[in-house]
């Protein structure tokens, strides 16, 4: 989970992406030649470079789109995992629109985006532009150290935050106690719960966001913010006023991917709260493997997944529009 | 053997309650407890050998299920030279998983694995166990009862029980002594609340724990599961909301939260530990490998200081233990040497000597009534200042009745009635709602009346 699911790859920065200096251009035609090259004649002249690139195909034929499709048929019968399917028709899609708990999920991840996305990408912006600015000495520690708590092990990293937490004998708690603050209960209370969730998600994701800003920064010309500053306007005014609309497609890159990474999240929630209290921080991942390896529900799971999936899509297209609007504006 | 905490792996995340963590407590426990059986000789004498059986056996299990049952192979090679046994070890969680796997693959299964009670009422009506129905027809009588119901389906026998985990009281003797508190006037769950207050008042201690936001309904099951009582009934129907003694025995739990007699402190983390540990707890309910874990990690310099008595009673006739935890060792319809894997699981866990050893060695308390009258039974044990804890939990497993906990769907419903309950320790809801809540959500998802 973790570090997989928001690396970057060269599709994620592509065409409608956002990031400078990658567009791909479209040639005109492009499809009709696409169809061309369709002909029987023309795949048996490609026959030895299909070959050569086939174990793509196959591996994501077998590993990727009979998967999706079984699941989709899956969604549609009830399934302990051995035996005999049984076909409900669309009554998991049914019983999945009331399922209080399940849209419960829902919502604490969208509880979970507000809490914590917003102050990440804001410090990665503030982090990286310091990085970017130059005036730090030793670079390269600064960046390590931030990057460092990104590929600390989840595992490792939320049971420490546990034993930071714990209401009555953690660490946060007594030094809270010495400035004179009474307890918290971080983790005993659903919203502290999910504010303690989120300070672990900026813990662990800020070095990585930090990281795509500073790409973003690079690749704006520094002659702007010069012009600026020979113009008078202030360090402050040149970071909000150049900076950070030049970063902007970057900025909404990163917001999305944290987007799709909060209804991702599994192994934070997990290992920090178990989903607690009362379901609080309980997200769709949690409740989809629940449902499909611990109640050995895999038709109901496989409905879970795919409303899941449709979710992330909106999502997803929303965020899409909303940057290439930005691009032709 | 505990239940299975998935919990604490993410790689197997599983049923989100707190599963792995306390696998991996219980096999930290017992296998501290294997390192001094390592090359133990059994003590009784071995049969004679077989050698018409031969192959090659794979178990599958976790690091203390299989600590333990090595410590009984050098006799079983005797008595069969010829079969040879791979132990595969992984995570408690991972074995479930991983049956689930080769169940849909429909190949690569072991031989026989170790299978919790907790989840072998879900795998045995899956298809995947054979069937032992004549096979463990002798041992019926000789096992104690309620572990057959988690091995049963329609009346066939898919696996033979090993160990049972019956319930009673630990207790700290020094802070009773301190309280004038004689643990033999604890006879019913009254008088269990009415000592509860005057520890909190006199010691400014807690009775016992039972976290609230994060609790797990663990100390709840064990309670309903004394008085024969659980999610459903024998046929099956939800039971929560229909009987008036698990709603009694929730606003019995109410009151401790209510009026802060019990330790708000989640299971399974340092803190629980410490507090047991340094008096701020002074009793736990719990089953026998409770007494493990406290002598072998929780507070393993406080011989003498603790002491076991029985459950108390919510009737005068009532059962004085119930049940948490316990496994048995399954074998798998796919395995092609059944008769080689039937006398692998008889020769561990039909045979008293076997029972003993593992007992003896690595603390599983045996299902097998018959090894109950060994002397070793009557040893005191100077952890809990030389008093014959085994004898007290073999004579009361005997009353643990029947109870609809560890069903098909218990992952599920534990689930549901957990996140029920933490609302009603939270003040959110009472008694009556919170069981009404939990068993609608409970009928509704597994179809049940």
């Amino acid at each position: 989970m973790g570090t997989e699911r928001r690396r970057i790859s060269d599709h994620d920065l592509g065409p409608r992406g956002g990031v400078p200096g990658l567009r791909v251009e479209r040639r005109p035609g492009a499809r009709a030649a696409a169809r061309s090259r369709l002909h029987p004649r023309a795949l048996w002249r490609a026959r030895w470079p299909l070959l050569f690139i086939s174990p793509f195909f196959v591996l994501f034929a077998v590993f990727g789109i009979y998967p999706i499709l079984f699941s989709l048929w899956l969604s549609l019968h009830e399934w302990r995992g051995i035996g005999p399917m049984r076909w409900v028709g669309l009554e998991n899609y049914r019983f999945l629109f009331g399922d209080g708990i399940f849209w419960g999920s829902m919502r604490n991840s969208l509880i979970l985006f507000l809490i914590y996305v917003p102050v990440m990408t804001l410090l990665a912006i503030v982090l990286a532009s310091l990085l970017h600015a130059g005036f730090l000495r030793l670079q390269g520690i600064w960046r390590a150290l931030i990057f460092l708590p990104h590929i600390t092990s989840m595992v490792a990293t939320g049971y420490t935050f546990r034993l930071l937490l714990e209401t009555r004998s953690g660490f946060v708690n007594q030094a809270l106690g010495v400035v004179g603050i009474g307890q918290v209960a971080w983790l005993d209370d659903r919203w502290w719960a999910r504010i303690s969730l989120g300070l672990l998600m900026i813990w662990a994701w800020l070095g990585y966001n930090t990281v795509i800003m500073l790409a973003g920064l690079q690749t704006i010309p520094t002659e702007i913010a010069e012009a600026a500053r020979v113009d008078g306007a202030t360090q402050a005014q040149v970071f909000r006023q150049i900076t950070v609309p030049l970063l902007r497609p970057v900025i909404i890159f990163s917001v999305t991917l944290s987007i799709i990474g909060t209804f991702q999240m599994y192994t934070e929630p997990l290992v920090l709260t178990g989903g607690g209290p009362v379901r609080a921080t309980e997200t769709p991942v949690m409740q989809i493997f629940q449902t499909t390896f611990a109640n050995l529900r895999f038709g109901y799971a496989a409905a879970m997944s795919y409303v899941y999936f449709a979710v992330i899509v909106v999502i997803t297209l929303l965020q899409f529009r909303f940057v290439s609007r930005e691009d032709a504006g | 053997m505990g239940k299975d905490q998935r919990r604490f792996d993410p790689a197997l995340g599983g049923t989100l309650s707190r599963r792995a963590l306390v696998q991996r407590a219980t096999g930290g426990a017992a296998a501290l407890a294997a390192v001094g059986a390592a090359g133990a000789q059994p003590r009784a004498a071995r049969s004679a050998q077989n050698t018409d059986l031969s192959g090659k056996l794979t178990i599958w299990g976790w690091e203390a299920a299989i600590a333990s049952l090595q410590t009984v192979d050098s006799a079983f090679q005797q008595a069969y030279p010829n079969i040879t046994l791979e132990y595969v070890q992984k995570d408690t969680g991972d074995v479930y998983q991983q049956i689930q796997l080769a169940a849909s693959a429909g190949s690569g299964f072991p031989d026989i694995s170790v299978i919790e009670d907790s989840h072998l009422a879900q795998f045995a009506p899956l298809g995947v166990l054979a069937d032992l129905t004549d096979r463990v027809a002798p041992y019926i009588d000789k096992v104690n009862d309620y572990k057959w119901t988690q091995a049963q389906v329609d009346g066939r026998t898919y696996a033979m029980p090993w160990d049972s985990g019956p319930v009673a009281v630990f207790y700290r003797r020094d802070l009773f002594q301190q309280l004038g508190l004689d643990p033999a006037t604890i006879a019913t769950w009254e008088d269990y609340y009415a000592a509860a207050t005057r520890v909190k008042a006199e010691l400014g201690a807690s009775m016992m724990h039972l976290a609230k936001a994060r609790g797990e309904s663990r100390t709840f099951e064990m309670l309903l599961w004394q008085q024969g009582l659980g999610y459903v009934d024998a046929e099956g129907t939800v039971i929560l909301d229909t009987e008036p003694r698990v709603q009694q025995t929730l606003e019995y739990l109410g009151r401790f939260w209510q009026e802060g007699l019990a330790a708000d402190t989640e299971s399974w983390t340092d803190a629980w530990y410490q507090e047991m540990a340094n008096g701020n707890v002074v009793t736990i309910p719990g089953a026998v490998w409770m007494g493990t874990f406290l002598k072998s990690f929780i507070a393993p310099e406080a011989a003498g200081q603790w002491g076991v008595f029985p459950l108390p009673v919510w009737t005068p006739e009532g059962s004085r233990s119930s049940n948490d935890g316990g496994s048995a060792l399954g074998i798998f319809e796919t395995s092609e040497q059944r008769d080689a894997a039937w006398a692998y699981v008889e020769f561990h866990l039909g045979r008293e000597d076997s029972q003993l050893t593992m007992y003896r060695e690595t603390d599983l308390f045996p299902s097998l009534e018959t090894t109950y009258t060994d002397p070793m039974f009557q040893e005191p044990d100077p952890y809990f200042a030389d008093q014959p804890v085994r004898a007290l939990f073999a004579e009361t497993v005997a009353t643990v009745p029947q109870a609809g906990i560890y069903t098909v769907d218990y992952q599920e419903m534990n689930s549901l009635l957990t996140a029920e309950v933490q609302r009603f320790a939270l003040g959110e809801q009472d008694a009556q709602q919170t069981l009404k809540a939990a068993a609608d959500a409970i009928r509704e998802r597994t179809r049940r009346a």
